[in-house]
């Protein structure tokens, strides 16, 4: 321990902050721009015939997109401190290149994959362009900032083995890992299919028929994003918080020892009875899509 | 040149066991892919490489500060370092995507490969809605993906103790932790890739048939393929002692 036991919790509570911050934001990113697995639907509605506003970019997997900016911006932070810049100063210009980079990608890869949907006719609308990089370009700074500080806490205050841009690498693919874990579930599975009765699951027939629709006009990725953000962001940023603060407090308390470890179990053992107690209560709430095959036949 | 002797064939050896431990571990993670991110498949909504690598990297930073700050630490404490952050990452994870599918899609969890969960004997199949092959995590699945995690940190932790021994007295301390850090990283992509084409993209865990299936040939696959990668980390050794 480098640090005494306030500090250190101090410390963590803080990366904690971030990380959950720093969740959420990517969570918001991936839906704005639409990336990962829920784009499939986007990518596949003019195939069926819906033509729609909606970004479309998949720079890549979700964590390997996301590892790329916060390395990018994690390797400048390095540079810039290394001129004796203050740190603060550093992390921001460096979480700035990184964000950039994202989105010359993300216009190139917009543009890209509307050019091999011409055959079905969808349009690359230049406004939903305009509109959505710089939203885009914003949410991954903000993710950014939070990656670089927490590496750069780690690196510089806690002593990890590990630089900063390679701390920044694997939050940033973990991040994407998580934010295509949960939040994109928000976006795939409610948001794009709003027009079905809410909790009557989804039928794989409906595949492509994505809700093209808005409270006013036609949707677009900036509606997207404000109704992800009432959940999907904030719970993909629940979840990188947990994974911060919990991977790193039994190890702070009880020192690098067996009892820590076994702290963390507990951690986990508590995570599964609480899924469970999820698990249910949508079972009781919700009930059985079907009448079970014995009560069929008794009430025969 | 390197010599070879008895202790670099178990280095080798060690890395292979190791990147075999992972494989087996990403066929333990209830992986549903793009249906599953649009709750059209039970398990988590995202590829098997993204979250065994996610999750497992977590790993190895909680290991590789086990190592570093722990003069006594030893392979079964860095392993059990390495299991712990994996599973504190898949846990948050799993139970943060379990809120969404419950209370943001609104879909009772339920296992379309097994009639009755066999840890809690939850009936499945008449959740299952209309269309689709199940949804959400039940409770077999989220602990078929703490053990899966819990292998794979383990894994990543003895692959990094190995390199750091191996290649702490060539090189500068941070040196060593950097190479041996993105060559654990490379391991473990590696060895999360070949499960993905013995599973297909998706598994709901340990309970699903496929686990069965193929299980064996991507183990065995995995190992021959792991001891490539301990053949490649000595010689990388090898470079830096000349």
């Amino acid at each position: 321990m480098v640090l005494d036991l306030t500090m250190s919790m101090a410390i963590l509570a803080l990366m904690g902050a971030l990380a959950t911050i720093a969740g959420c934001l990517e969570d918001l990113e991936s839906d704005v721009g639409s990336q990962s697995n829920p784009n499939s639907q986007v990518q596949l509605a003019p195939q069926m015939g819906f033509l729609h506003r909606i970004f479309n970019k998949a720079i890549s997997g979700e964590p390997i997109s996301n590892g790329m900016s916060a390395v990018i911006g994690g390797t400048a932070t390095t540079v810039l401190l290394s001129q004796q810049f203050y740190p603060l100063t550093a992390i921001v210009i460096g979480a700035f290149f990184g964000a950039i980079v994202l989105g010359i990608f993300a216009t190139t890869s917009y543009a890209g994959r509307v050019a091999s949907q011409t055959r079905f006719k969808q349009p690359l609308y230049m406004d939903i362009m305009r509109y959505t990089t710089p939203s885009i370009i914003g949410h991954n700074f903000i993710m950014n900032f939070c990656l670089v500080a927490i590496a750069y806490i780690q690196f510089e205050i806690l002593g990890y083995p590990f630089t900063i841009p390679f701390l920044a690498l694997i939050w940033g693919i973990s991040v994407g890992a998580i934010g295509s874990s949960v939040g994109d579930v928000h976006y795939g599975g409610e948001r794009e299919f709003q027009n079905r009765e809410f909790g009557c699951g989804l039928n794989t027939a409906l595949s492509g028929r994505i809700v093209r629709k808005a409270e006013s006009g036609l949707r677009n990725s900036i509606d997207n994003v404000w109704f992800c953000a009432k959940f999907g962001g904030p719970a993909t940023g629940i979840a990188l918080g947990l994974t911060v603060f919990f991977s790193s407090w039994p190890t702070t308390i009880f020192g690098y020892t067996w009892k820590a470890i076994g702290v963390g179990v507990f951690i986990v053992i508590v995570l599964t009875l609480m899924n469970r107690l999820v698990e249910l209560n949508v079972r009781h709430a919700y009930g059985p899509y079907k009448e079970e095959k014995n009560e069929q036949e008794a009430k025969a | 040149m390197v010599a070879i002797d008895p202790a670099l064939l178990t280095n080798i050896l060690l890395i292979g066991l190791s990147g075999t431990l992972i494989c087996l571990a990403v066929h333990f993670i209830p992986v549903g892919g793009a249906p599953a991110a649009m709750a059209q498949a039970t398990g988590i909504g995202t590829g098997t490489v993204e979250l065994a690598a996610g999750s497992g990297l977590v790993g190895l930073i909680t290991a590789s500060y086990m190592y570093a700050y722990e003069p006594l630490a030893n392979i079964p404490l860095v392993m059990a370092a390495g299991a712990m952050g994996s599973m504190v990452m898949l846990a948050s994870t799993m139970f943060a995507g379990s809120l969404i599918y419950a209370y943001g899609v609104a879909v009772p969890f339920a296992s379309a490969q097994v009639k009755k969960d066999p840890i809690t004997g939850d009936r499945q199949d008449t959740y299952i809605s209309k269309g689709t092959q199940g949804q959400g995590l039940p409770t077999i699945c989220f602990v078929s993906g703490v053990v899966g995690a819990a292998l794979g940190g383990a894994g990543g932790g003895l692959i990094y103790f190995v390199l750091m021994d191996l290649y702490k007295p060539l090189i500068a301390l941070t040196s060593a932790f950097a190479v041996a850090g993105v060559f654990t990283m490379g391991v473990m992509y590696v060895n999360s890739v070949i499960p993905s084409y013995g599973v297909g993209g998706t598994i709901e865990g340990v309970h699903d048939p496929k686990f069965r299936r193929v299980v064996g040939k991507d183990v065995i696959t995995s190992f021959f393929v792991s001891i490539l990668c301990g053949l490649l980390a000595v010689l990388i050794a090898g470079g830096m002692s000349i």
